[in-house]
């Protein structure tokens, strides 16, 4: 068990957290493709500043570096790479997603509030950083929910980012101060290897449909 | 608790004269952000004179409830804003109710003002009317949700109480509840003052407007009032966000140094909040009617999800 943080550097943390879940709530309901990748960079932003938070706080000294990664790699490459795919395929608009966005948007609020819940037997006093939890599980299954809602390829890589990203808030605000620096590394490059072959197989899917409604797929059966 | 005649003047003066200044300096701010060089900062002043001195001509289908609603919108604005608290911890009005009372009564406002769009009978007015209505029925719970989950921070829905509660050992400037609650005072902040993702408050010359389709019918006297108590409920919900949300530098006592320093911490929190909204205004296009129940749905759920984060962040 680690020391528990200092009360400012706390509330700072969990102020950022619950700025984050804002944030995914608006990439649920954000229909443009460039904008949804701007809040995802932000919310990594996010992220990263809690993890430096974390770092020097907690002196986790390891997870400087995993927030010197998130920046460099979530908060930079990804949204690179993605706005550079979205102008290569030419779409910019999410179309018909399954729920409209008031419908998805009270979904999202009851996922967060299944969190919550699911959170409240960790929630305690002497370490406040625990209470994170909720919000990290409310956002991973905010995450999920858009991977379903939407059909376009590139918000489901974003939506799948982004619950990324709850996991990690989980892993770095709780009281372990981030996952073994091994296991992060790990997930950071399965996370590039998967962005990367996505990236190739939307732009191989708007090829040979020219769309990138993955609804389309369905027509591959024999 | 006494009723502070001082106070009231003070608030009464401060908030007549200071909503049209705030009104102009967005104006100006906005149009300087798009190359403009746009009306100067107290040219509203200007046109509340002008309207003030000119005939007005009134529909020959208007019943009394036509004339009446200027002087109804002008004077619940003027007591909503009575009730925040502005310069002092303690609102002038808040012996009469709290938050509650407020949202009371600009919706007492609101009705009155839809009803006069539809009581010439003209299209336009009939259009902004039920728009605002159907508008305001999404805005009202999440401006309400918002305020209560500060208030349950403060254990008051007096907004004096919550104001004050800054001293007390609850309460924390970080609060994520807050944070999010915030964001949906934000939102419908805009949505309430007629700001571009909902409505654009710079012309008449669109199909999709509201508060300008309801008060199409007005002119003269009973435009400027209009245009003054449209201003002020700016003022008064402006005042809501900054002061609830951030009581920083309230006087508590009325000594002319902390009345001092309190006017200047309140002008440049607003002057903060006014640019926020320039650049929201600036970067943004205004939706479609239609989108717009979008984004003030997510305002809603975002001011619920604060009021039950409030119960995960609790130390219990």
């Amino acid at each position: 068990m680690n020391p528990p943080l200092n009360d400012i550097a706390a509330q700072w943390i969990t102020l950022l957290a619950t700025l984050m879940l804002v944030l995914q709530l608006f990439m649920v309901v954000q229909k443009e493709l460039t904008t949804n990748i701007r809040l995802f960079a932000l919310q990594s932003f996010l992220l990263a500043t809690v993890a430096a938070l974390v770092a020097s706080t907690a002196r986790a000294w390891h997870v400087f570096f995993v927030a010197a990664l998130i920046a460099g790699g979530k908060v930079i490459f990804l949204p690179w790479f993605l706005q550079r795919l979205v102008r290569q395929v030419q779409i910019s608009l999410e179309s018909k997603p399954l729920l409209n966005a008031p419908l998805a948007m009270l979904f999202c609020g009851g996922l967060v509030l299944l969190g919550y819940v699911a959170a409240r037997p960790f929630a305690s006093v002497e370490q406040p950083l625990n209470n994170i939890l909720g919000v990290a599980i409310g956002q991973v299954l905010a995450g999920l929910f858009m991977m379903i809602n939407r059909r376009k390829a590139i918000t489901q890589v974003l939506a799948l980012l982004a619950a990324e990203n709850g996991i990690f808030l989980a892993a770095i605000s709780l009281t372990t101060y981030g996952m073994p620096l091994v296991v992060e590394l790990g997930i950071f490059f399965d996370l590039f290897i998967a962005v990367m072959v996505l990236g190739i197989l939307v732009y191989r899917i708007r090829e040979t449909f020219s769309t990138i409604d993955v609804g389309r797929l369905n027509q591959l059966k024999g | 608790m006494k009723l502070d005649i001082i106070g009231l003047l003070v608030q009464t003066a401060l908030l007549l004269l200071l909503a049209p200044l705030v009104t102009g300096l967005i104006r100006n701010w906005k149009a300087k952000l798009q190359n403009r060089r746009g009306p100067r900062v107290w040219q509203p002043y200007f046109d509340l004179v002008k309207c003030l001195r000119k005939d007005m001509v009134i529909s020959e289908h208007a019943s009394w409830i036509f004339s009446a609603t200027p002087y109804v919108l002008f004077t619940t604005a003027v007591l909503a804003g009575l009730m925040v608290p502005m310069l002092n911890t303690h609102a002038p009005l808040s012996l009469f109710g709290g938050a509650l009372a407020l949202v009371g009564l600009l919706a007492l406002g609101r009705f009155f003002l839809a009803l006069a769009g539809l009581d010439p009978a003209s299209a336009f007015g009939g259009m902004g009317s039920s728009r605002e209505m159907t508008l305001s029925a999404i805005a009202e719970p999440a401006l309400m949700l918002s305020i209560f989950t500060v208030a349950i921070t403060a254990g008051s829905t007096n907004l004096s109480h919550i104001v004050q509660s800054v001293e007390g050992t609850t309460w924390k400037l970080l609060n994520p509840a807050h944070g999010l609650a915030l964001a949906a005072l934000f939102i419908v902040l805009l949505a309430e003052t007629g700001r571009i993702p909902v409505d654009n408050p710079a012309t008449h010359l669109e199909l999709t407007m509201i508060h300008e389709a309801m008060v199409l019918e007005f002119s003269g006297r009973h435009l400027a009032f209009i245009e003054w108590s449209a201003s002020l409920k700016q003022l008064v919900l402006m005042t809501l966000l900054v002061n609830i949300f951030f009581p920083i530098g309230l006087a508590l006592e009325w000594s002319p140094a902390a009345l001092a320093i309190a006017l200047a911490v309140f002008v440049l929190k607003l002057l903060l909040l006014s640019a926020a909204v320039v650049l929201v205004e600036t970067t943004n296009a205004k939706l479609r009617l239609f989108r717009v129940p979008d984004l003030l749905s997510a305002a809603f759920v975002l001011a619920a999800l604060a009021l039950l984060s409030m119960f995960v962040f609790k130390p219990s």
